[in-house]
This record gives structure tokens, C-alpha cells and sequence, in this order.
């Protein structure tokens, strides 16, 4: 990790009269990361965000952008930071270049169109640059937020929930562009609903909950540690019992004596070790299946466990 | 300071109001032409002279200043009252325009509304009265500062309303009787005791009679006092008003 990451939180706290919205939250990001932030709704990820971006007063802790005390010095990380909000928000007077001109300029930008055409085009919004964007589709003006966090060229991005009620393919689209940025150095911080998008594209995980960051991992040493994978095998025929050496691993033989299943997890036998030894068994195979494992299964782990996983950051 | 962030803020303030000028200027223009036909034509030709001028000509200063008020105040209360209710607001918020870009944004944006259907309700009323004496330097401070305050009571009602009846709450209950007991369509120097005495706790009556100074001619012994009013009022609400942004004051959760 670079002597100075490019997002310091160190111990935030932001507390509501009646709730407390975030616990003594201490994370690092370093430059060209993408890091996904997942939690149940209410979890804490958006006031996290906001904090950041603005638009939370925190109740302790403190946050530095690019090295900057937001406490103290504000603005000038601001000209390098973009944010797409959950929220779906449209001005009623403009079309959608001129909101993206707007936009730029209170980034301290002069007028670029040929910026604002490249967002156009990589957000599939061209034909609809002269439209006034309130008469956009839900969809369309998602695509347009997502513009709007980028036409100022951010060093650092948040992106909360960017896909939410977006079609498969801009969600594709999306994707696409996160890894260019990505490749340009740009960092980016997600959150999102659809894990499969932060197992596509994070290269760390953080999970959240109740306001406390219960884990922040590598994404594959996180899915290779709390991930599981289940194997599935069918006989040819019925089994009255499979070998000790394979129970003892833990493999179990289904009710109907027609098949067995191993779950994978780490510290436990590996699931084509079992196979081979099914096969150097003689036993029959008819159908195996090998399933991989999800973050969604690794997410639900941990806020089950309440944070009762190891936390390292 | 962030220049380019700051003009971009008052340009869009300004093409936001003229992309509906029926709305925001013609309608006001209309509505204070008509209390100039009204009250100057119909009612006037009854009165006598106010101050040694035609009651059409004396009405002029304060319709004037009705316009700059009224529009001044809807403007930046509205369009920060919408910005937070559309949740536009982040856009604010997430960019480095700190409080001093979106004061002068917000304020400036206001005035040029409030100042456009002011100086187009005197155009209007120079049509019909002729050009009186002018001391230009009074008329042009008046307009002026009347304009800042009420841009600035505005943006402190936008950031202060949460629903759209409070937005309205100003305009109904505080403006309204400040301007229509303010000396707009009358001389405060006729009205009977106490309600002299009491008029002249009112700023509005000493912001008309400036005007009136100013774009008549008329001597007042409460000129001087109207612009130290004034230019108190100018630096209360802003430091009010630069505070509450500062502290994101309903802004910021």
C-alpha cells in the first residue's frame, strides 16, 4: 500500500438522536483500487459514503482525501472526487448537455464537449443529449448520474448502487468502464446490491453492518476463505454406504443412496481430491456438478457471524 | 476561491429563471402594471398631490421596489428550496463550491431577476409619468442593497423551509404586510399618530422612501437613516446566511 492512500478514514463515528449510523469506522484505499463496500440496507454504506463526499456531518473520527483533513481543508480534494448517488436526482430546466456542462464548470472545468460526448457515447446517451432530463426514463437517468461523477475527470469515484434499475446491458457497459478507469488510475469505491457485480469488478471487499465495518479483505483470499463450494455427485446406481476415508472427509451420501455431496471450505479436503478418490474407488459416476463459491454465500456468513470473523484492514 | 465553479452556479441561477420568463418576469411585470394602472390611474386621478408630485408618480419608488423585493426573495428561495427538494443539492454539495461560491452564486443569480422586473416596471412607469429628477447615486444604492437583502432573506428562507408550506410562509405573513404597510401606494408622513411612529419600525417604509429620494427627488429626513439600515441588514444576513452554508445548516444530515 502507497505511503499515502487516497481515501484515510480513521475512526468515524456519525450518530443520529436515535441511532447510531456509524461505529468507529477505520478504512484505507489505495490508488486504482476498486472497492466494493456490501451490507444489508440500512447498513451504514451511504452514510459512509456521504461522510466522504460531503454530504454527512460526521460526529467524530477523521476522513483525508488524498491527504487532505476534510476538517480542515475541505475543498481542495473535492475537485477530484465524483459521486453518483443512490438517490435518482434530475434537473427540470436543462437537457442533459447542459446539466453535464454544469456539472463540469462546478468542478472548476472549463466547457469540454468533446468530454461530454465521449460520457455521452460510453453511456449510450447521444441521442438523447438535446432532451430535458426530466422527460428521462428511469434508466436513461441513472446513465446521465453516472455521467455527471465523471465529466470532471475524478481522481476518486464513489459509486452507490450505480446499476440499481438499469438494464443487463448498460450494467455490462458499466463494468467495462469501471476497469478502464481502473486502468487509468482511477479509484473506485462501489457499493451495491448485485454482488455479482462486486465479484466481478472489487479487488477488495468490505462488509458493513449496523454501522460497524465488520471485514475488509483481498476479494479471492476472502471468497478462497469464507467462500464454499459444493460438490454434487450421481451414481449409476445405489450406494448402501461410501467409503470410511470419504466420510471422515466429510462427504455425505444422499438419502435416496443415489448420489453424495462435499462442501469445500478452507482447511477442509479439496472437492477434486474427493472425485479421484470416488473414482479410484470403482464406485459408478453418473453426473457430477461442482458448484462455485459466491460472495453472496461469504456475505451471508459474515452478518450472520455478527463480525465474529476476523476483521483485517 | 473556485471562479469557473461560482460563474457556472450564477449562469445556470440566471438561465434557470429566463427558461421560464413568463413566469418569472413577465408575470410580476404584469401584476405591478396593473397596481400602477389601478391605483396611479384609477384612483389617483382622485388624490391630490403626495409631496408636491402626482399620486401616479409618487406610487413609482415603491412598485419599483416591490418588484425587486418579491422576485429577488422567490428567486433564490425558491431555487434552493427546489435544489434540496430534487436532491440536486449533492450536486452542490459533492463539488468544491464552499460557502462563499454558492453566496455569491445564489445571491447575484437573485438580484439580476429582482433588478430585471424592477427596471422593467420603472421602464413601464417612465412611459406614463415622463423622467423625474434622479440623484442617481442614491437610486443606484437602493436598488441595489434593497435587492442583496431580500436575495438574502430568500436564500435564508430556502435553506430554512423543509415543505412547500413553509416556502410560502415568508412571502404570505412577512413580506406582505412589511410592503403594503411599508409606504408603497402612501406617505407614511399622513398617517395619523401612533401608527406614524410605528411605520418607522418598519425597514421596508425607509427602503421605499430612499428609493423615493432617489428616483423622485423627494427630501427626507430618514434617507440617511434608511441607508445605514440598509447596509446593517446587508452585513447581518450575509454573516447569518454564510454561518448556516458553513455549517451545512439543513444541507447536510
Amino acid at each position: 500500500m502507497p505511503e499515502t492512500p487516497v481515501l484515510d478514514i480513521a475512526h468515524l463515528t456519525k450518530r443520529f438522536p436515535k441511532l447510531v449510523a456509524l461505529e468507529d469506522v477505520s478504512l484505507q484505499i489505495p490508488q486504482g483500487e476498486i472497492f466494493a463496500l456490501l451490507g444489508p440496507n440500512g447498513a451504514g454504506k451511504t452514510t459512509l459514503i456521504g461522510a466522504v463526499c460531503g454530504l454527512v456531518k460526521k460526529t467524530s473520527g477523521t476522513v483525508r482525501i488524498f491527504g487532505h483533513d476534510l476538517e480542515t481543508d475541505p475543498l481542495p480534494p473535492r475537485y477530484f472526487v465524483g459521486l453518483v448517488p443512490q438517490e435518482v436526482n434530475f434537473d427540470p430546466f436543462f437537457t442533459v448537455r447542459q446539466v453535464l456542462a454544469f456539472q463540469a464548470g462546478f468542478f472548476g472545468k472549463k466547457a469540454d464537449p468533446a468530454r461530454i460526448e465521449e460520457l455521452l457515447a460510453a453511456l449510450d446517451l447521444t441521442s438523447k443529449g438535446d432532451t430535458i432530463t426530466r422527460t428521462l426514463s428511469g434508466g436513461m437517468k441513472r446513465r446521465l448520474l453516472i455521467a455527471k461523477a465523471l465529466v470532471h475527470r475524478p481522481k476518486l469515484v464513489f459509486l452507490d448502487e450505480p446499476t440499481a434499475g438499469v438494464d443487463v446491458e448498460l450494467r455490462r457497459d458499466l463494468w467495462s468502464y469501471v476497469r478502464k478507469l481502473k486502468a487509468e488510475g482511477t479509484t473506485v469505491v462501489l457499493t451495491t446490491h448485485y454482488l455479482e457485480e462486486a465479484e466481478e469488478l472489487a479487488d477488495r471487499i468490505g462488509i458493513i453492518d449496523k454501522g460497524r465495518l465488520l471485514l475488509v479483505e483481498e476479494k479471492s483470499a476472502l471468497m478462497a476463505r469464507l467462500g464454499e463450494r459444493r460438490l454434487e455427485v450421481r451414481f449409476g446406481q445405489t450406494q448402501t454406504a461410501l467409503p470410511a476415508k470419504l466420510q471422515e472427509q466429510g462427504m455425505v451420501l444422499s438419502a435416496d443412496q443415489m448420489g453424495a455431496s462435499f462442501i469445500e471450505r478452507h482447511g477442509t479436503a479439496k472437492a477434486p481430491a474427493l472425485l479421484g478418490q470416488l473414482y479410484a474407488a470403482n464406485m459408478e459416476i453418473a453426473e457430477v456438478s461442482l458448484k462455485a463459491a459466491k460472495l453472496e454465500d461469504v456475505l451471508l456468513r459474515v452478518l450472520q457471524n455478527g463480525g465474529g470473523a476476523e476483521v483485517s484492514a | 476561491m473556485n471562479v469557473v465553479g461560482t460563474r457556472t452556479l450564477l449562469s445556470k441561477e440566471v438561465r434557470r429563471f429566463l427558461k421560464v420568463p413568463g413566469q418569472t418576469v413577465l408575470s410580476p411585470l404584469i401584476s405591478t402594471t396593473l397596481y400602477f394602472v389601478v391605483f396611479g390611474y384609477t384612483l389617483g386621478a382622485r388624490q391630490t398631490d403626495l409631496e408636491g408630485v402626482p399620486y401616479i408618480r409618487f406610487i413609482v419608488p415603491g412598485l419599483v421596489f416591490l418588484g425587486i423585493a418579491n422576485n429577488a426573495f422567490l428567486n433564490s428561495s425558491s431555487s434552493l428550496f427546489i435544489t434540496k427538494i430534487q436532491g440536486t443539492l449533492v450536486d452542490l454539495l459533492v463539488a468544491p463550491l464552499g460557502p462563499m461560491e454558492l453566496l455569491i452564486a445564489f445571491i447575484v443569480g437573485a438580484m439580476v431577476r429582482g433588478l430585471l422586473v424592477g427596471l422593467l416596471t420603472w421602464g413601464v412607469a417612465l412611459f406614463f409619468t415622463g423622467m423625474p429628477s434622479l440623484h442617481w447615486g442614491a437610486t443606484i444604492f437602493f436598488l441595489l442593497t434593497a435587492s442583496y437583502v431580500f436575495s438574502m432573506l430568500g436564500l435564508l428562507a430556502g435553506l430554512w423551509a423543509e415543505k412547500f408550506e413553509q416556502i410560502n410562509f415568508f412571502p404570505t405573513f412577512f413580506m406582505l404586510p412589511l410592503t403594503f404597510l411599508g409606504g408603497v401606494f402612501y406617505s407614511v408622513d399622513k398617517l395619523p399618530e401612533p401608527f406614524r411612529t410605528l411605520s418607522l419600525f418598519n425597514p421596508v417604509v425607509h427602503m421605499v422612501e430612499g428609493l423615493r429620494y432617489g428616483m423622485l427627488g423627494l427630501a427626507h429626513g430618514q434617507v440617511a437613516f434608511g441607508a445605514a439600515l440598509l447596509l446593517v441588514l446587508t452585513v447581518i444576513t450575509t454573516a447569518v446566511a454564510y454561518a448556516l452554508l458553513k455549517s451545512g445548516y439543513k444541507l447536510k444530515v
